[in-house]
């Protein structure tokens, strides 16, 4: 898997994740409104414009402003599947 | 007839007032709605406020997040349309779940937001939840199991006080796409900042728990605090040390229930504390080798609703060991002291009745002797007295010397050649080595210096044995050097064991200094010397060398007195070094 199809990968598997801890209304209403990621009704991550760290970067923090460090602290488990990216970030 | 020729006109006058007409409703549409949106802002910023308000008056500076949550369960429906809001709150055993019901739904229903709401958490937490035990209160509408309608819209909000995850807020529809984000996002709002609020408070909790905490431990009593049904709230080291307990954690009221057992009925005294509300103090108990006063008060709040409000009891035990020590060697000194008087007093009474006698008065000789045994009791009650009141001025702080520029060398001579009769008696030789740099004249109370050299020099010969040897010694110190570098300088001999001090600190001084070759003193003694009471105990015993014990507390006061020090250093078996010092 290429590196931007891994963004994409780790992106929707945040979004899924934070489906489950904020219900999936809200997680793919915040997610859609980040810029550089266009995202599916069902939270999907469709396609990634300019640089996917950034993109990532801002989904986190999307999150993180609406609940707090905690959120993030719950996605330790899907970056170690990614270890690659887990070292960008 | 409108003439042909003005049909273009009229087409263009009626489509410019049609667009005049659609954009005027387009513009009246779009106000319309902003004033919707603007209606709607407000009213959802009114909501935030007067549900923050509402959460500050019920709760006050609450800590308790559910008083909170019932809160905003309470009036959330003044803002949000939900079929049910429902909350879980992780506790150390069990989980919390309590659902309010706004509409009718079933069991499933249920179920199912259960089952979401322990997801969230799960998702959050990293562990499963799946064995905890989950406490289900429902309130609101009737749950009708007819109503086949699922959850078609949800969102959750993790409840987080200080950084740690408490719990999870959901509001939840039968009707599917109903939230908006901003509507969701406005009771994010307001349940972060209520968390941040007891956040913020539970700090200050802590923060003022931790002074009293550290203030607990440090304190040299043992200190045990109870709440009213006599559980122990907090007990200090010190408390645990008393009853010997070594377990983890605070002991039980019963460990020192026990541990008291036949000396105290410490519950008894907590309740008489508390249920009569006075302080009670128990003077004197004998345990583990100790003597303990024990105090038990109850234990008052001082703030708010519940002021002046017994909250429990607190139990202080002040160890007074060292004060009976002290109070025991009063008395020793007081009752020695008396004996050494009443010694003397009763020659003089005994020499007075024999006096009486005429035939004793006609005998020369005879009378003779009697006075002169009367002047050595007189002589003997008359040192004693003195040295008393000599300690008396020393501990009252009114101990004074009349210094005036004196010859130190020739007082230190005119003493060894008085006690040189002593040495020859008691077979011990004696010399004097004077460093030639000490200087003629030096400030000091020369009958107090002579009464401190002459206490020295007794001692000296007291606890030399025949064939020993006594020496005196006089030199300069420089500060910075060691004493018996400077000593041994003069090949006088120095002895350096158990002596404390760094005597390289003192300032620029002439030393005087005696070394004897006697039994030497027991290292746990040295600290005794200049104790009044240890070493009159001590001394008093001792019958082969008699004294008041007194001396060297006095000599010690005079040469404070003058501004210098005193030390001593000594080995069993080969002999001690006296020295003082007197500053330049």
């Amino acid at each position: 898997m290429d590196q931007a199809e891994q963004y994409k990968a780790v992106m929707s598997e945040i979004i899924a994740k934070q489906s489950i801890i904020l219900g999936p209304d809200m997680a793919v209403a915040r997610a859609k409104k980040v810029s550089g990621i266009e995202i599916g009704d069902k939270g999907e991550v469709i396609s990634i414009s300019g640089d996917p760290a950034d993109a990532l970067k801002r989904l986190i923090d999307t999150y993180v402003e609406l609940s707090g460090q905690i959120v993030k602290n719950a996605l330790g488990s899907i970056f170690i599947r990614y270890p690659e990216i887990e070292q960008m970030h | 007839m409108v003439p042909r020729e003005l049909f273009p006109a009229i087409a263009v006058l009626t489509v410019l007032y049609l667009v005049v007409v659609a954009f005027s409703y387009w513009g009246v549409r779009r106000t319309k709605r902003k004033i919707y949106e603007k209606d709607a802002e407000v009213k959802r910023r009114l909501y935030e406020l007067a549900i923050l308000k509402e959460i500050s008056d019920r709760t006050g500076y609450s800590l308790n997040i559910q008083k909170i949550l019932d809160v905003i369960v309470g009036s959330l429906n003044q803002f949000l349309e939900y079929s049910a809001v429902s909350y879980m709150l992780l506790e150390p055993s069990k989980i919390v779940f309590k659902a309010d019901l706004e509409r009718s739904v079933s069991t499933h229903f249920i179920k199912e937001i259960r089952t979401r709401m322990l997801g969230s958490l799960t998702a959050l937490l990293g562990r499963d939840l799946a064995d905890m035990e989950v406490e289900e209160t429902i309130t609101g509408a009737i749950m009708i199991d007819i109503i086949e309608e699922p959850v078609q819209s949800y969102f959750n909000i993790p409840l987080v006080i200080g950084g740690e995850l408490v719990g999870v807020l959901t509001v939840s529809h039968t009707k599917a796409g109903l939230y908006k984000e901003s509507e969701m996002e406005i009771l994010y709002k307001i349940v972060n900042q209520a968390s941040q609020a007891v956040t913020k408070l539970e700090e200050v909790v802590k923060t003022e728990q931790g002074k009293i905490a550290a203030m607990l431990e440090s304190m040299l009593e043992g200190v045990v605090m109870t709440d009213r049904e006599y559980h122990i709230l907090a007990a200090n080291p010190a408390a645990k040390f008393v009853i010997g307990y070594k377990g983890e954690g605070t002991p039980t009221i019963f460990d020192f229930i026990d541990a008291f057992k036949d000396l105290l009925d410490i519950r008894s005294k907590l309740e008489e504390a508390i249920k009569l509300d006075k302080i009670i103090t128990v003077k004197e108990v004998f345990f583990s080798n100790k003597y303990y006063q024990i105090v038990v008060s109850p234990v008052k709040s001082n703030v708010g609703f519940t002021k002046g409000e017994i909250l429990g009891g607190v139990i202080i035990f002040h160890d007074v060991t060292h004060e009976k020590e002290a109070e025991k060697m009063r008395n020793d000194f007081t009752s020695m002291m008396v004996h050494e008087l009443r010694s003397p007093l009763g020659n003089i009474k005994k020499i007075g009745e024999m006096m009486r006698s005429s035939k004793v008065l006609e005998d020369k000789q005879a009378s003779s002797e009697y006075v002169s045994m009367l002047y050595e009791s007189s002589s003997s009650m008359l040192d004693l007295v003195n040295d008393l009141l000599d300690v008396a001025k020393l501990e009252a702080g009114k101990f004074a010397v009349e210094k005036n520029q004196e010859n130190l060398k020739e007082i230190l001579a005119e003493r060894v050649k008085f006690f040189d009769t002593t040495a020859r008696d008691v077979g011990v030789t004696f010399k004097l080595l004077m460093e030639s740099a000490v200087p003629d004249s030096v400030a000091i109370d020369s009958k107090r210096i002579t009464q401190v050299m002459n206490n020295l020099f007794s001692n000296a010969f007291n606890y030399t044995p025949k064939g020993g040897m006594v020496t005196a010694l006089c030199f300069m110190h420089k500060k910075g050097a060691s004493l018996d570098i400077e000593a041994r300088t003069m090949l006088a001999p120095w002895i350096t064991d158990n002596m404390s001090a760094d005597t390289a600190l003192i300032p620029d001084s002439v030393v005087v200094a005696v070394t004897d070759t006697g039994e030497g003193i027991l290292t746990e003694n040295i600290e005794r010397l200049f104790n009044k009471f240890i070493q009159f105990s001590s001394s008093a015993r001792d019958s082969e060398h008699k004294g008041t014990g007194l001396g060297l507390v006095i000599v010690k006061g005079i040469v404070e007195a003058h501004g210098g020090v005193i030390g001593v250093g000594s080995k069993r078996g080969t002999g001690s070094t006296f020295y003082f010092t007197l500053p330049l």
